[in-house]
């Protein structure tokens, strides 16, 4: 890879290490494994970037980079201009949930600031001029929201912002103007989906204008029983009222989920223990392993832990290697680019040791 | 062939009736089909089944579709196509279709929520006033009505500095 010496040692930093948000701490972290609220702006004199011309989106990145730097929002800022930084540096980024997959995926000029903790990040250029994201540790809405209302006011004074009284913060896309926020809680309901509960809790959810979808956002699949439950409206309520929702909404898929996880021990104890032990097993002598396949396993084991079936394992641990075992990730940790086939070996083999398991 | 029904004008017109078993063959002018009122001779146009779904989906594109932001140069039928608006202007030339299809999207048009600094205190106090009538309504409608009166008298607070302001431009200006 060519780029120069400082961008490498700013990446290697990450990914010798995961963010805050998979501590595994916070209120209900048992099933809630992280809150992540983000506001899209624009500013006020440029087209959206779809209509800018490459000259006005240079413009705009320039423009936005020197004020985050002059704005100091945190020490430790980083910036990453995504047109310098390879493929996989782009879908690393991705994995830790630094940038969107649209965020990766896109071309020209773009990039995104984050703090060292990668609680805080802002992607510049993404469908919208900027996209301000806060992620935390377990169920804090509140604390979230305190955050990135901060950034936001910071970066206000720097930066004017496209704003009507009328609509709100203005987007390129309808479905984001008013408050231009989108509060997302990611939940572990394994037991949930075992007991075929899963859809009713998706219908349900969509009436209080809730939606539901995997953890890579709009489109992806729910990988390793992860779900991403997000307001649907951004216009026409209030900040915190659309918090006040899914804090009446979100603690009650949580005592679901506690609910099916007891109805599961009661019913049919044997059966869920080996269910949790055979994947524990499986991740622990395990030779080959797809992305997919961990993320299932890894899930089974986190519930048997929740459930104290397990003792001898953290919780922390098992957010992390959710992460961690994901294909950049694991092209970063050894250093090269791999194919599929190549990539289940090294992450088979990743698992085991941090499994502390016969090598 | 002449028409059967005037026996006048050239049929141009040929229907086949179909009832029950019986199959009946009628030769008609295009006046006289027309005063038989058949909707076979009325069948629209492509081009009208068509405008009649749009009307029926999205009433606005018909009035907006020669609209176009005089910023940007995006067309209504482009936005239309495309579900991505072009600049921050287009939400005030495409206001007109805009607004049916925000309330349809997120079942309001009204912004009520954090409001810039930069865009002005009066706003800031206007956002909060609209804010806190939903809550009295919801306070009345729990019953909890210690609140509810916490609420009207922030209300009136908040309006009477307003009026105040008000007031002060008047006398500067008188």
């Amino acid at each position: 890879m060519n780029y120069p010496p400082a961008k490498i040692k700013k990446m290697r930093e990450l990914y010798s290490k995961t963010g805050e948000w998979l501590r595994g701490t916070g209120p209900e972290s048992d099933i809630v494994i992280s809150t992540r609220i983000r506001l899209a702006r624009n500013l006020a004199n440029f087209p959206f970037l779809h209509r800018a011309t490459e000259g006005q989106r240079k413009e705009v990145e320039k423009l936005i980079r020197e004020k985050l730097k002059e704005a100091t929002l945190t020490k430790d800022l980083h910036y990453v201009k995504l047109s310098e930084v390879s493929s996989v540096d782009r879908l690393y980024l991705m994995e830790r949930r630094l940038i969107s997959r649209e965020h990766a995926g896109g071309d020209g000029e773009r990039g995104v600031a984050f703090a060292k903790s990668e609680t805080i990040s802002v992607m510049v250029n993404e469908e919208d001029h900027l996209r301000i994201q806060v992620i935390r540790s377990g169920f804090e809405l509140r604390d979230a929201w305190k955050t990135i209302d901060e950034i936001d006011n910071t970066l206000e004074e720097k930066l004017h912002y496209a704003f009507s009284p009328r609509f709100g913060y203005l987007t390129a896309c309808p479905t984001n103007v008013g408050t231009g926020m989108r509060a997302s809680v990611m939940m572990h309901l394994p037991a949930l989906g075992l007991a075929h509960h899963i859809e009713k809790v998706f219908n349900a959810v969509g009436k209080l204008g809730l939606v539901v979808r995997g953890i890579y956002g709009e489109g992806t699949q729910a990988l390793g029983d992860l779900f991403q439950i997000s307001n649907q409206f951004t216009l026409g309520k209030s900040e915190v009222e659309i918090l006040e929702i899914m804090e009446g909404v979100i603690p009650r898929i949580a005592g679901y989920e506690r609910m099916a996880r007891k109805a599961l021990i009661t019913e049919n104890k044997e059966q869920l223990e080996d269910r949790v032990w055979r994947s524990y097993g499986m991740l622990k002598v395990a030779r080959m392993l797809s992305s997919e396949e961990a993320m299932h396993l890894l899930s089974q084991v986190r519930m048997g832990v929740n459930l104290g079936l397990i003792n001898d394992i953290s919780v922390e641990t098992l957010n992390e290697l959710f992460v961690l075992t994901l294909p950049a990730h694991l092209q970063k940790l050894e250093g090269k680019e791999m194919e599929a086939n190549e990539r289940n070996v090294i992450r088979a083999s990743y698992v085991r040791k941090r499994l502390g398991a016969f090598q | 062939m002449k028409c059967e029904s005037c026996n006048k004008r050239h049929a141009t017109v040929h229907l086949t009736e179909i009832n029950g078993n019986e199959k009946r063959e009628r030769h008609l002018c295009e006046e006289c089909a027309q005063s038989l009122n058949n909707p076979l001779v009325k069948m629209p146009t492509p081009a009208d089944i068509l405008s009649s779904l749009i009307n029926q989906v999205a009433p606005e594109i018909g009035e907006m579709s020669k609209t176009t932001c005089p910023a940007c140069g995006l067309s209504y039928l482009e936005f239309r196509s495309k579900g991505r608006l072009g600049c921050p202007m287009d939400y005030t030339a495409f206001k007109k279709g805009l607004v049916p299809l925000l309330e349809k999207m997120h079942g309001a048009s009204q912004h009520i929520g954090k409001v810039p600094s930069r865009a002005g205190k009066e706003l800031v106090v206007k956002n909060e006033v609209l804010q806190l009538r939903k809550e009295l309504d919801k306070a009345v409608e729990k019953e909890d009505y210690e609140k509810a009166a916490k609420i009207r008298d922030r209300i009136f607070e908040l309006s009477a500095s307003e009026d105040k302001k008000d007031e002060g431009t008047v006398q500067q200006n008188g």
